[in-house]
């Protein structure tokens, strides 16, 4: 028996670092015409990159359903497990929501705590991994929960984007919306405050961007841990960590991929940083 | 002591001397604007001062009623919602000067005049945050001290009198203090205002003193020297500033037909040129063709009338853009009701998509050759409608025009952008979530990171900072500073790219003008990313009257 980490497929968690640390990754639904597919599992980042060039119209998304949450975990529980489920923030999508039913219809008294991350993709990673962290350390899985909430805080993602249009398209440019306009070919950068998309700066150019990218993560010091994240352009996210790697240990240091789900919002092109404040102890 | 009674200036007569002041600026404007030291179409000292007073003189009351005071006071408060421009900002403060010292007064003593002089001096000089002299400042300085030297024993007369002369004198001696007027061989053109304001006012009171002290001053011949240094023929620098000055972008193109007997081709061209520009006049004594740029086309056509039958009249907004783009800025603001939201000047239907679509929530039209009022610029912030405004004057002779605006408006908050790039380099650096103190530092922080380069093209001969300039020729100004001349526009932006130096981490912003030719502009753009690797160059087009290229490096 022991305490186990639910996370959804918004996370972008990397599926070897899932194994690692006995985290249970729950498939958004990625809906491209008329074809539905389980995010990461029926559809990979490459192929829908590839196609997303292609599509007439913007591939949408879907959370998972309350029969997914229940499987996992009414299957976790069978296994003797605790459960910290920790999912996309609530006003980015109903997928808290799903889980909250789950359990719910698994009987309120189960043991199982969800919690909204208040973020989505890379900070949202490192959130998942410190609660898989934790859960190794401590016995009560609400105190993992506990402090996986006040952890929060600590917590911080940027991204930026090559344009705002899928943002805009898909419904959840928010704040955002003031960075719209194509005339000057900025690279907005983006962050996610109390849930939501928030516009942080417009640089004129990639380099500009990547360097305010770095500065912005440098200026949070100290920082425990760090998640370099990108939709199409390795090569970049590699000069970010290059540029980034001295701030932590490797162990702490983590690439992953906007997935599709996060793809069909940041498009081609864009890159993220996010980071946890922190002393390593 | 009675005849110190009798010179006691009441508040029609103060009027009547101010009214006379603003007839003879408007007849003069043309030669204040003539001489700008720069030879670049620009927002023109006299269309400014003239503007600003007449705001002032409209707004008098008229008749035989009104106190000195209250005339000084809505002169004052007239010309200060009128002005526009650096040179009507500091007139504007000179007549809120000149009323303070008059508040409450019944008639203007000769003492109560020196005092209103001495007031309006430092106001002026309180409008500018560090005042150079050589300019219209120094001139009203050494009006007012003249006439402080001659206080108690002087009657009002003798006060304007001295003070015009004074003033003649200070003019003369500006280029020794201010070396671009030496190297231009001219007078300061705001102080040339200035004394010509002065004059008009000793001309009401007595037009023979006038006469006399204008003669005695060798008014005449200091600018006649000073328009003799502006290079070549008179006519054709006059001519360039026609073609300079702001009517240009507003006129309408008017043409049509006058049918009649014995008309003279003659007389219809003759007349068409005084009332117009661009006059084309074809035909013959049965039926004559007009073609004429003009600011009322009515007056063309009722000219036409008056010689005979007009038909096929067509009138056309010669800056199309201009009306398209008001055409789609007629509704609410995207910003009416929000906390915060940014309102630039600008002029060019490019441009002011370009500052809308970045996040503003209004664009005021203006820009080099039209300088808007304090008035215009607090009704686009009205329209704009939120609760706190920060502006971008985008051009050096705006920013204190904006500035008076915001000192009498604590919701209205300046940026003080000199060009256009610097405005586009600060509305970028604006986020409608950040309060507007962090957007001010986030906004000025960026401007010294640009620089500006604006081509144009001289509208006279002139030497300005060692460059020698000749009509015609395509100057380039880096940063206020005229650089270079060239035989096209394309050469001028690439050489003083080239003088700025940029590397392959520069972003270049090309702005094309509505004049400069798109394949030629596009030619430009590829030349410079070729000879520079790496070189990010964004071309917009800006659309912008009069200046062919606008360019940024960052």
């Amino acid at each position: 028996m022991a305490i186990r980490i639910v996370t959804d497929s918004v996370s972008d968690l990397p599926p070897a670092l899932a194994q690692a640390n006995d985290i249970t990754v729950i498939p958004c639904y990625v809906i491209i015409g008329s074809e539905t597919y389980k995010d990461g599992v029926e559809i990979t980042p490459e192929r829908f990159y590839s196609r997303l060039p292609t599509l007439s119209r913007l591939p949408s998304t879907s959370q998972p359903t309350i029969a997914d949450f229940q499987e996992v975990y009414q299957r976790l529980l069978d296994q003797g497990h605790q459960i910290v489920s920790i999912h996309v923030s609530a006003k980015l999508s109903g997928t808290l929501n799903s889980a909250a039913q789950a359990k719910a219809a698994l009987g309120d008294s189960s043991d199982i705590e969800i919690v909204d991350s208040q973020m989505a993709s890379a900070p949202m990673a490192l959130v998942v991994l410190d609660a898989a962290r934790m859960a190794r350390e401590t016995s009560d899985f609400r105190e993992v929960a506990r402090r996986v909430r006040g952890s929060l805080v600590r917590n911080h993602g940027f991204v930026m984007v090559d344009t705002l249009e899928y943002l805009q398209k898909g419904g959840r440019i928010g704040k955002a919306q003031a960075f719209l306009g194509g005339m000057l070919k900025v690279k907005p950068i983006l962050t996610i405050r109390d849930g939501e998309v928030h516009p942080l700066e417009r640089p004129r150019s990639l380099e500009r961007a990547k360097n305010r990218l770095i500065e912005m993560a440098r200026e949070l010091a100290p920082i425990r841990q760090i998640n370099i994240s990108y939709s199409t352009d390795r090569v970049q996210a590699l000069g970010l960590r290059a540029e980034l790697a001295e701030l932590v240990g490797p162990e702490h240091l983590v690439e992953s991929r906007f997935g599709p789900v996060l793809g069909a919002y940041v498009g081609p092109n864009a890159l993220g940083v996010a980071v946890t404040q922190g002393s390593d102890d | 002591m009675s005849t110190m009674k009798d010179s006691e200036l009441t508040g029609s007569e103060l009027r009547r001397a101010f009214r006379l002041a603003f007839d003879r600026l408007e007849e003069n404007r043309d030669t204040v604007n003539a001489l700008n030291v720069f030879p670049v179409p620009d927002g023109d000292t006299g269309t400014n001062m003239s503007l600003t007073l007449r705001s002032g003189i409209e707004r008098c009351p008229d008749g035989e009623g009104p106190s000195a005071g209250e005339v000084a006071y809505e002169l004052a408060q007239g010309a200060f919602f009128g002005a526009r421009g650096n040179s009507g900002v500091i007139l504007s403060q000179f007549f809120k000067g000149f009323s303070d010292a008059l508040q409450g007064r019944e008639t203007c003593s000769a003492a109560d005049l020196t005092q209103a002089l001495d007031m309006a001096r430092v106001a002026a000089y309180g409008a500018v945050g560090s005042p150079k002299e050589g300019t219209m400042l120094t001139v009203i300085r050494r009006a007012a001290e003249a006439a402080a030297e001659i206080a108690g024993d002087a009657d009002t007369t003798t006060v304007f009198e001295t003070a015009f002369g004074a003033s003649c004198i200070a003019l003369k001696n500006t280029p020794e203090q201010l070396p671009v007027l030496k190297e231009a061989g001219v007078v300061d053109s705001g102080g040339l205002g200035v004394v010509v304001i002065l004059g008009g006012t000793l001309e009401a009171l007595a037009p023979d003193r006038y006469e006399e002290a204008r003669a005695s001053a060798g008014l005449d011949s200091i600018v006649d020297t000073s328009m003799a240094s502006l290079g070549g023929a008179g006519q054709s620098q006059e001519q360039g500033f026609v073609h300079a000055s702001l009517e240009e972008a507003w006129g309408y193109c008017t043409e049509f037909i006058i049918s009649g007997s014995d008309l003279s081709l003659e007389q219809v061209r003759q007349r068409c040129e005084e009332m117009g520009r661009s006059t084309v006049v074809v035909g013959d004594s049965l039926n004559v063709r007009v073609h004429v740029h003009m600011e009322d086309p009515g007056a063309a056509i009722s000219y036409g009338v008056a010689l005979g039958t007009v038909s096929s009249v067509k009138i056309e907004n010669m800056d199309e853009q201009n009306v398209e783009w008001a055409a789609g800025h007629s509704g609410p603001a995207p910003s009416v009701g929000a906390p915060i939201t940014v309102v630039a000047v600008a002029a060019g239907r490019g441009l002011a998509e370009l500052f809308m679509e970045s996040g503003c929530g209004h664009v005021i039209e203006g820009g080099q050759t039209m300088n808007p009022s304090v008035q215009q610029i607090m009704e686009g912030v009205e329209h704009a409608g939120a609760e706190h405004t920060i502006f971008l004057p985008n051009n050096k002779n705006i920013v204190l025009t904006a500035q008076q605006v915001a000192a009498n408006d604590p919701t209205i908050h300046v940026v003080p952008t000199r060009s256009v790039p610097q405005g586009v380099a600060a509305l970028l650096a604006y986020n409608p979530i950040s309060t507007v103190e962090e957007n001010m530092a986030a906004m000025e922080g960026v401007l010294p990171e640009v620089t500006t380069i604006e081509i144009t093209q001289a509208v006279r001969d002139t030497s300005v900072d060692g460059v020698a300039v000749s009509l015609g020729d395509y100057i380039a100004l880096l940063d206020d500073k005229l650089v270079l001349t060239a035989r096209s526009a394309e050469d001028a932006l690439r050489e003083s790219i080239g003088m700025a130096g940029v590397d392959s981490s520069s972003i270049l912003t090309i702005y094309r003008g509505s004049d400069a030719d798109p394949g030629a502009a596009e030619a430009s753009a590829e030349a410079l990313e070729a000879a520079t690797p790496g070189l990010q160059v964004d071309r917009l087009y800006g659309g912008q009257p009069h200046y062919h290229y606008l360019a940024s490096i960052e």
